[in-house]
């Protein structure tokens, strides 16, 4: 479903993404490992067009999609949760959502139509589905990390995807919303059959339920295979010699 | 609109308000009427503005260009060409939303500072145009006695058409707010990246913003001419469009009404203190420094905070037993 | 010789030396506009009222020291003194407060400013013209140019603005005050971390752009009338050349400052009534090809 090609890119002298590659097929959960400052927000960063890259293609299902800027890569079916908490602070959780959904069905131009009215039952299926319902007129801005957290993976369900991509979705969580959030990403493999790409630093949670695992280091895509391969291969192993900072 | 601003009580005191603004012609004085008239037309020019300020977080700062222009070109029109003046007051907004969308393009590609410096640019050479060519636009003298169609050429029903203009204004940009369009706006200025990838296009909603805005500036220029029978050049001098964010700031920039509040408040003070001293600008000067450190949510925002701040301590009582968050590692 | 004389006309090279003195003045004010802009990120609308009290207090001091020259060679050491003194003040109790917050406050905050000092200079000075006269050393012209006369003061501001430059050049780049300011513009957070006082970094920065404020009035003084509004006309221009210029950048507030004086002094030689739009028109285009500046901002 989704091809990376040799993709690169460099800030100044620094490479950050150095010819990396990455397949990810329909229904699979793929995970992304690699010690810190390997670049994988930023071959996420690449992927949903947040930047552009200097060399190297995306495909997304067949289509090359490299370089397009971040709403058509929505269009496309692509929805992504990012690492630092990236939500509408002034917002409620509710409108969070709702403007996912809202954009999705293009429907920002609507210039009339009071929003309140738009979009209710989906957003509401939403925030059930994560267990945020309880909180829906919460203003983002007060709420707990986790469930901001959560709410990221909700806001890009409201896109409707066929790829979710998240960004280290347990970082900063305790272990109850941890476990909680693996549950919603297993369902969402499961009962909704999206294709998931992610990328974490716990390994439990990585070898628990990712399908196939690609590792990165400085750029570069050392591996990518099943768990077993990856824990035997040579190259990963040395690369997390020397450093308890895993992925 | 007052439901929103003040709960359920703010629809009896909104209706209560409205009434009386359509009764005053009836019992106060000339003066107050003129007054009033303006407070209307600069309250609906500072709404207009913060679409894009308050609400999209564009640096909009100098609105007054597309007033002035707003304005000039509706007088112009009524002056220069023999149509009826009802043409001009309608060729004001599309001219205004014209040059929005020109300099909205030139400026949008930028962000934040420098696109609000960019524009201060362009409105400083439209100004010196209309400053500069006496001939066609009567350069630092204005145009004056600009002739009003009969039927709202009183005082009295000039006020009462400003008072139409505004209320169906003001409800038009509330419905705005409140659509599907002004959410995608607020995302936007919550977080343009995030609004970005769930599928907004962010400029081309920047751009329709500014257009809107624009429009409604020149709305505000129209309603001038209906006053005051002229138009001057000061009308787009960028001290005017710092006055009219002044007004958004007082009044509260994240709420509906806070504009034109500001706009009632700044007018009121200028008219009472320039009764008695020629120093205006100091106590204005004063009045922002004030505002600025102490209520930098503006009047109707302290006063929402207030209100809704007790939802939100319960509500921080709640997270307390949530854990905090650490620092985040790059990946 | 001949050739010279051919091509560029007397009237016209008077006219482009009328503009680079005036490029001089516009310089000396843009500079420590664009320094302000740079390493504090204020867009400094109070510089313009600076300016103007760096006139007035040049009018009132070379008449208290009985207006012959001593009093203007005293009035341009203490003017700009006097602003920078001012500055300091405002900058340390109300300005360095707001800088945790949202850019817009502390633009608002120097409009601010500048609407009261609007009004102060109105009140101590009222609201006549004032004159402050040449000082006899610089009375009278030089005859260049086939015969046109070019005061000799102008030339003065010709000297001038060169010493400025390279002095202000100096304390950037070669003083270590200059190198903290400028890894401060870039990041100031690092700066902090390094157990620098950011906080005293911007205090003098801003102190010394407006003392450039108030020593372009002192110098703009003799050759204008002094009197209000100069802030309002001047602070657009200001930041239209810093704009042009590249934010924080130097030698971009110098060349914009280029631009802008001689389109001014070039178009009122070829169409008179509208030559005032020249530099205006000069930085629409400018922008719109490069719309950040024409040298490297340090934004």
């Amino acid at each position: 479903m989704l091809e990376v090609k040799t993709l690169s890119k460099s800030f100044g002298g620094f490479v950050a993404v150095n010819r990396a590659n990455l397949s990810v097929e329909k229904g699979e959960i793929v995970a992304v490992i690699g010690p810190n400052g390997a670049g994988k927000t930023t071959l996420f960063n690449l992927i949903t067009g947040v930047l552009k890259p200097e060399n190297g293609k995306v495909f997304f299902k067949g289509e090359d999609i490299t370089g397009l800027p971040s709403h058509e890569v929505c269009k496309k079916g692509i929805s992504r949760s990012f690492q630092v908490v990236n939500v509408f602070q002034r917002l409620s959780i509710f409108e969070n959502v709702q403007i996912a959904i809202l954009s999705r069905e293009r429907r920002t131009w609507n210039l009339f139509t009071p929003s309140s009215k738009l979009a209710v039952e989906e957003t509401n299926e939403i925030l059930e589905s994560v267990g945020l319902m309880g909180k829906k007129g919460r203003t983002t801005g007060l709420i707990s990390h986790g469930d901001r957290k959560v709410l990221e993976i909700a806001m890009a369900l409201g896109g409707n995807p066929e790829l979710l991509i998240l960004d280290e979705p347990t970082a900063g969580m305790a272990p109850e919303e941890t476990s909680r959030c693996i549950e919603l990403i297993k369902d969402l493999s499961g009962k909704r059959g999206l294709t998931i790409l992610f990328c974490e630093h716990d390994m439990e949670i990585v070898f628990g339920i990712a399908n196939r695992i690609m590792v990165m280091v400085r750029g570069g895509t050392i591996i990518q295979g099943s768990c077993n391969e990856v824990r035997s291969n040579q190259a990963v192993q040395e690369a997390y010699l020397g450093g308890s900072d895993v992925c | 609109m007052f439901k929103n601003t003040l709960g359920g009580k703010g629809r009896i005191v909104g209706s209560a308000v409205i009434v009386l603004l359509f009764l005053f012609p009836l019992f106060l004085p000339r003066f107050y009427i003129y007054l009033i008239s303006i407070i209307l037309l600069t309250g609906l020019l500072a709404t207009s503005l913060n679409l894009p300020l308050g609400y999209g977080g564009i640096f909009q700062f100098h609105h007054a260009v597309f007033y002035g222009v707003g304005a000039y070109a509706a007088a112009l029109m009524i002056t220069k060409s023999g149509l009826s003046p009802w043409v001009g007051f309608v060729v004001g907004p599309f001219a205004a939303a014209f040059l929005s969308l020109i300099m909205g393009l030139i400026c949008i590609r930028l962000s934040k500072l420098y696109f609000g410096m960019l524009q201060i640019s362009l409105g400083s050479l439209v100004w010196i145009i209309v400053y500069r060519w006496y001939s066609f636009t009567g350069g630092d003298n204005g145009i004056h006695g600009i002739p009003v169609p009969e039927i709202i050429s009183s005082q009295n029903n000039a006020y009462y058409f400003t008072l139409l203009v505004t209320l169906l204004s003001l409800w038009a940009l509330y419905k705005i707010i409140n659509s599907p369009f002004g959410s995608a706006l607020q995302g936007i200025r919550d977080n343009p990246v995030r609004s970005g990838m769930i599928g907004i296009n962010v400029k081309l909603h920047q751009l329709m913003v500014l257009v809107i805005a624009g429009f409604f500036a020149g709305v505000a220029g129209s309603l001038f001419i209906v006053v005051d029978t002229a138009v001057f050049p000061d009308m787009l001098f960028w001290t005017l469009s710092l006055e009219v964010l002044i007004m958004c700031l007082l009044g509260g920039w994240f709420t509906f009404l806070g504009p034109m509040l500001g706009a009632a408040v700044i007018i009121s003070l200028r008219t009472f203190v320039s009764g008695f001293t020629d120093y205006w600008t100091l106590p204005l000067g004063i009045l922002m420094m004030l505002v600025i450190f102490f209520l930098p949510n503006g009047i109707l925002g302290y006063i929402q905070d207030k209100l809704y701040g007790k939802i939100a301590e319960q509500a921080e009582a709640v997270e307390q037993t949530d854990l905090a968050q650490p620092a985040v590692k790059e990946s | 010789m001949d050739l010279i004389y051919t091509i560029f006309s007397p009237k016209l090279m008077s006219q482009i030396f009328v503009g680079l003195s005036r490029t001089v003045i516009l310089f000396i004010v843009a500079s420590g506009l664009s320094l302000i802009l740079g390493v504090l990120r204020i867009p400094n609308i109070w510089h313009g009222s600076l300016y103007m009290v760096g006139a007035f207090m040049t009018f009132t001091i070379s008449g208290a020291i009985g207006g012959g020259s001593l009093g203007f060679w005293m009035a341009l050491f203490l003017a700009p003194l006097g602003v920078a003194f001012v500055s300091l003040i405002a900058e340390r109790s109300f300005f360095q407060h707001l800088y945790e917050r949202e850019h817009i406050m502390l633009l608002l905050l120097t409009f601010a400013f500048s609407l009261v000092f609007g009004d102060l200079v109105k009140m101590v000075w009222g609201m006549e013209y004032k004159s402050v006269p040449v000082p006899r050393v610089f009375q009278g012209s030089v005859h260049l140019f086939g015969g046109l006369p070019f005061p000799l003061y102008n030339v003065f501001l010709l000297g001038i603005g060169p010493i400025v430059a390279v002095a202000l050049w100096l304390i950037v780049n070669k003083t270590k005050i200059g190198k903290i300011s400028r890894a401060a513009a870039v990041d100031r957070e690092m700066v902090g971390a390094v157990g620098i006082n950011v906080s005293w970094v911007f205090a003098f920065v801003f102190m010394i752009g407006c003392l450039l404020a108030g020593l372009g009035g002192a110098l703009v003084a003799p050759t204008v009338n002094v009197s209000l509004g100069m802030d309002h006309t001047l602070i657009m221009e200001a930041f239209l050349i810093v704009i042009i210029g590249g934010l924080g950048n130097i030698w971009g507030a110098l060349l914009g400052a280029l631009i802008f004086g001689l389109a001014q002094s070039l178009g009122i030689l070829i169409w008179p009534q509208f030559g005032i739009v020249f530099p205006y028109a000069a930085v629409i285009v400018v922008l719109l090809l490069r719309p950040t500046g024409l040298l490297k901002s340090t934004w």
